[in-house]
């Protein structure tokens, strides 16, 4: 659907605020918390599909916004935002696809955020505050930056903690204390992720109350070939381009829903060669098989893979 | 089979590696020759202490006097206990739920409680029509304690009320009520 760029403002240096209407004004279609959008930027010669979290309350249908942070050195997309993006301007966008709700059986909700990886949470903020739920928010982030976080944490108190150079966070600690009625989410960069995801496996969390999203998104790395053997072609990936949309450049329609190797949904079978795991989906031993990958983030070690697509 | 598809199926207990304190809960007196490999771990075990009417504790083993009394101690350590805990429960179907649903209520999920069945095939039966559960059934047909209806146990188990549903077998031609065989020994 085509939205209009509202308003755009700086937060910080390097954060962005970004408000998106309707471009021709009519509702937009709800959100559920945790729910993200996908843009399609433009760029020279491609567009960037990135997927970026509802930051608006999840009822609003008058606007959505996001927050971009510009990622130094940015695949496109970021930058666009940040350097060419403009009020009154016109973007497509995908509508809202939920893949980190809140859990609903949850008693306590224990949410631990990192940098950019608040965003989901400011869309849970005012759903759990209005349905009375418990829960206890930890954001850790640069010193630099904490004001910018700061202002966006309105109630900051007992339930929500800043952590930056001065305060920072045990996780440790604070993970072994929760009882058998919370469950955890978990959404920053990666060394975070998964600094909190191992704490919590090894104090023994169950899978079922861990919930993570990662947007870090593809980082790039050594070109490669992928040949797609029902279709009959072979695309080359570039080095600063995934898979994924190394197959979309080549006119093809291959499944994805969050390009960011967290929902599983661009798995394709590898039938040759070793792909390069990034994603937070499959198990170590799915990783070790090497007999499907996702797309959108895992790349290949090998020169060539071959794909059954 | 009657071919009800509902009917929980239990896998063999195996202790979960990924937890960090386990609790093993049972309505028997002692735990079946090979109910679960516990290996080296520390286990704690609960078991139903009756007929000694005696309460014991020592160590990891607890003995309490009935099961009711295993249940709201359940309840109390669940609420305290610590993410980390796997609990795990041995016994007759009806005590299995039972576990469950207060492992459920103290936020347990998937992947932290495991049950299986083990003793007596004994029913709950819950009586579809006056609401009462009968309790310890062995037989095909049982005559309801509260409302006096022949019911007919149905493989159909409810995991909500952690019991078989009992239906009036005689409710085309009152009175018509065949003999019950004792199939839940």
């Amino acid at each position: 659907m085509r939205a209009r760029i509202a308003a755009i403002e700086a937060l910080s240096p390097a954060i962005k605020r970004i408000t998106l209407a309707a471009a021709d004004g009519t509702p937009l279609p709800t959100a559920s918390a945790g729910a993200h959008i996908m843009l399609a930027i433009p760029g020279p010669g491609r567009v960037w599909k990135n997927a970026y979290s509802l930051v608006s309350p999840p009822d609003a249908r008058d606007r959505y916004q996001i927050i971009v942070r510009r990622v130094e050195p940015s695949r496109g997309g970021s930058a666009w935002l940040h350097d060419h993006a403009a009020a009154g301007q016109e973007i497509e966008l995908a509508p809202p696809i939920n893949l980190f709700p809140i859990a609903r059986r949850a008693a306590k909700h224990l949410l631990l955020s990192a940098g950019i990886g608040l965003t989901p949470f400011l869309s849970y903020l005012p759903v759990l505050r209005g349905a009375g739920q418990k829960f206890e928010l930890h954001h850790c982030c640069r010193h630099a930056e904490a004001a910018a976080f700061t202002a966006l944490l309105p109630g900051t108190g007992e339930a929500i903690t800043l952590h930056s150079s001065r305060n920072t966070l045990d996780v440790l600690h604070l993970l072994a204390r929760q009882r058998l009625d919370t469950h955890l989410y978990v959404c920053g960069p990666d060394p975070f992720m998964v600094a909190v995801l191992g704490a919590a496996r090894d104090l023994g969390w169950p899978e079922a109350k861990l919930h993570f999203e990662s947007f870090g998104g593809a980082t790039g790395g050594a070109p490669f070939t992928a040949h797609l053997k029902r279709s009959g072609i072979t695309v080359a990936v570039a080095a600063d381009q995934s898979l994924l949309e190394a197959i979309e450049a080549a006119g093809l329609q291959p499944p994805c829903l969050c390009r960011g190797g967290a929902c599983g949904e661009c798995a394709l079978p590898v039938l040759g060669g070793v792909p390069e795991h990034r994603d937070h989906v499959l198990s170590p031993a799915e990783h070790a098989a090497g007999d499907i990958m996702m797309t959108c983030v895992s790349r290949a070690k090998t020169p060539e893979l071959v794909l059954d697509f | 089979m009657s071919g009800i598809k509902s009917r929980p199926l239990y896998a063999p207990l195996h202790l979960d590696p990924a937890g960090r304190t386990h609790l093993i809960v049972s309505d028997l007196q002692e735990l079946p020759e090979g109910a679960i490999e516990t290996g080296a771990a520390e286990v704690e075990l609960w078991l139903n202490g009756n007929p000694i009417a005696e309460a014991a504790a020592t160590g990891t083993l607890r003995k309490f006097r009935a099961t009711a009394d295993l249940k709201t101690n359940l309840s109390h350590r669940l609420q305290r206990a610590p993410v980390g805990l796997r609990l795990y429960a041995v016994g007759t179907e009806a005590f299995l739920w039972d576990i469950n649903n207060i492992a459920a209520a103290a936020g347990l999920g998937p992947g932290e409680i495991f049950l299986a069945q083990a003793g007596s095939l004994r029913r709950r039966v819950y009586c579809t029509h006056c609401k009462t559960m009968n309790e310890d059934v062995t037989t095909s047909i049982v005559t309801c304690s509260a409302c006096g209806a022949s019911l007919f146990v149905r493989d159909h188990f409810s995991r909500r009320l952690a019991a078989f549903m009992g239906v009036a077998v005689d409710a085309e031609v009152p009175g018509e009520v065949p003999t019950p065989e004792v199939l839940y020994p």
